[in-house]
């Protein structure tokens, strides 16, 4: 018998075994592939309080499935597995393992706001993606963004003494993403930034003055310093563990907000 | 010719007719076959109106007490018209105790009956006790508490399923009942008032709050209630082995089967024609549409004519109405029955 609607079946719902024993019967070669139930057997009634509670997300609940988010969609042109007005509703009952299916897409938006300007019931879609984006990160189905490790750094550091050190940020950052300073230097965008601070066109001209002249020698020893010595803002004492606990606070009390 | 006007059915739409009649001066006989006035609203215990929000026994009270008190309004309880002689202006209808009423013209508020559930044997009433109506539900909210019949326990999750005894060609009713979407989601919102922690989620195939219900109820009960709208017809409802009840359908815009555990399920019934409404015909020599109710004749220039010169029906007797609606024609009826009358003593004189 063919199968109806096999456009519905994913690849991680077909089982299929080499060898095959039901109830003492050999079912090997031909009989060997079964299929996962698709039926929902539950709702998680409270997983749209967590996308509402993130920015974007607030007005997710409002929802009523008209489609014209994924109608007016320029990814959904391009990709008709992204489903804008799909996620919401999953949101919506709570399908949790439905939005976690599509975690590699969802990320896509371009943030063109069409959704946002046709959508009847103001949902803010584009929104909800941004939210549904920051829930899978959060929960881990997603690894972090490289923005998201850059502002990590860059609290840890405030927190920690008050200040930032760029050069320091920008190590760890390089480190933390796996990016080669050397190579960057040698070859990528970093040995071009370098190559601007200076004024290599004076050096070729022969004003060794004006290249001297131009030359970054106290700032970079300022952040050599810094960077061994790692000094704190004066009279910091507990302000960043008061700072973080408030911060926590403050994410808690936003997240529950709705 | 004859000055009274004889009212049929005290619901809101017969008290209202009766009293527009008496107002502008005509007699009135109301006969009521049950022995309170009020109709659906008051005989079924409903609870907050659509879309007042007024509680019914106040709000319809009043329509009650207005005509009690008016002296050119005599009432008949316990009392079904069983025979009508005569013609426009010159009626004499026989009461079932066997009381002669002469009037001129008759009004039909005849009203509806409350689909019952036990048509819809796959959806679970009359097997299982959490399975309840909408009706059902009002009288709790009446009461101030929503509850398992079972048990008394409050629901952790309801669901209401819209469009039982509607819209379903396999029973006969082809139409919509017009007002159970704007009342579930009315209720919706009054079971979360009662029980803040209880989720309600509405099984719909369409949701037609029409007109100004739209927002009020709709998305209000969406937005600030949180009432959850899942877009599948319910296919049957069982019991798991907890106990609890399992709904089973298929969630069309997941393209998925669901059977998802509920407290209880709630069906929001439709509006039948009356079951009385063959005698009805019959007694009156009125005709009825192909659904069962009271056939409307032209209505452009003839408004809440029957077939029958001088017998007039509105409100839910005509089809699904909701109160408002059925309260205004009752009034447009008395007012097409007093010019109909004043027509024929032009003519007689």
């Amino acid at each position: 018998m063919p199968i109806h609607e096999k456009s519905l079946l994913t690849p991680d719902q077909i089982m299929t075994a080499d060898k095959l024993v039901i109830d003492g019967v050999d079912v090997s070669g031909h009989w060997n592939t079964m299929i996962k139930p698709r039926t929902i057997t539950d709702y998680d009634p409270d997983f749209y309080k967590k996308i509402e509670g993130l920015p974007g997300g607030e007005n997710v609940s409002r929802c009523w499935q008209c489609g014209s988010c994924t109608n007016s969609c320029t990814m959904y042109a391009i990709n008709p597995d992204f489903n804008p007005r799909y996620w919401i509703y999953c949101t919506n009952l709570g399908l949790q393992s439905e939005i976690v299916k599509d975690k590699d897409i969802i990320w896509q938006c371009v943030s063109c706001n069409k959704c946002t300007n046709i959508c009847p019931k103001d949902v803010k879609p584009e929104g909800v993606m941004k939210a549904l984006a920051h829930w899978l990160e959060l929960e881990g189905h997603t690894p972090k963004s490289k923005s998201s490790v850059f502002d990590e750094e860059f609290t840890r550091q405030c927190l920690a003494r008050g200040r930032i050190e760029d050069s320091e940020v920008m190590f760890n950052f390089f480190k933390k993403t796996d990016q080669d300073v050397v190579r960057l230097v040698k070859t990528g965008w970093l040995g071009v930034f370098i190559a601007r601070m200076n004024k290599w066109t004076e050096l070729r001209a022969g004003r060794w003055g004006k290249f001297l002249a131009r030359m970054p020698i106290t700032g970079p020893l300022k952040m050599a310093w810094a960077m061994v010595f790692k000094p704190r803002t004066k009279s910091w004492g507990r302000t960043g563990e008061v700072l973080a606990a408030y911060v926590e606070e403050q994410k808690r009390k936003a997240h529950a907000a709705h | 010719m004859n000055d009274t006007i004889l009212v049929v059915g005290a619901g809101p739409c017969g008290l209202s007719a009766a009293h527009a009649a008496a107002t502008a001066g005509k007699r009135v006989v109301l006969v009521e076959k049950e022995q309170v006035l009020g109709g659906a609203p008051i005989l079924s215990g409903y609870a907050r109106l659509v879309p007042s929000g007024e509680w019914a026994k106040d709000a319809i009270g009043r329509m009650v007490k207005r005509v009690e008190d008016d002296p050119a309004v005599t009432i008949r309880k316990g009392s079904k018209v069983t025979k009508l002689e005569g013609e426009a202006g010159d009626f004499t209808a026989t009461l079932s105790n066997g009381e002669p009423v002469q009037a001129g013209a008759i009004i039909l508020g005849t009203g509806f009956t409350h689909f019952d559930s036990i048509n819809k044997p796959e959806w679970g009433f009359g097997t299982f006790e959490d399975v309840v109506t909408t009706t059902q539900v009002e009288q709790m909210i009446g009461a101030g508490k929503v509850y398992c019949p079972s048990d008394g326990r409050v629901p952790e999750r309801v669901c209401i399923l819209l469009c039982v005894g509607s819209r379903d060609r396999q029973i006969g009713r082809e139409w919509c009942s017009k007002i159970c979407c704007t009342v579930s989601t009315n209720l919706a919102m009054e079971i979360k008032e009662l029980s803040p922690k209880t989720d309600v989620y509405i099984y719909y195939m369409d949701i037609r709050t029409f007109g100004l219900y739209e927002d009020k109820f709709y998305w209000r009960s969406q937005e600030e209630f949180r009432t959850k709208f899942v877009k599948a017809r319910i296919a049957e409802v069982t019991r798991g082995a907890d106990g609890r009840l399992l709904v089973k359908g298929e969630d069309t815009l997941v393209k998925r089967p669901i059977v998802i555990p509920f407290d209880l399920v709630v069906h929001a019934i439709g509006m039948d024609p009356n079951t009385d409404n063959p005698e009805i015909a019959k007694v009156f020599g009125i005709e009825l549409e192909k659904h069962g109710f009271i056939a409307r004749n032209e209505h452009y220039t003839g408004s809440f004519a029957t077939n029958r010169p001088g017998v007039y029906a509105g409100g839910s007797a005509l089809g699904p109405e909701d109160i408002d609606t059925s309260i205004s024609h009752g009034l447009a009826m008395a007012m097409r029955a007093i010019g109909d009358l004043n027509a024929l003593a032009r003519k007689a004189a």
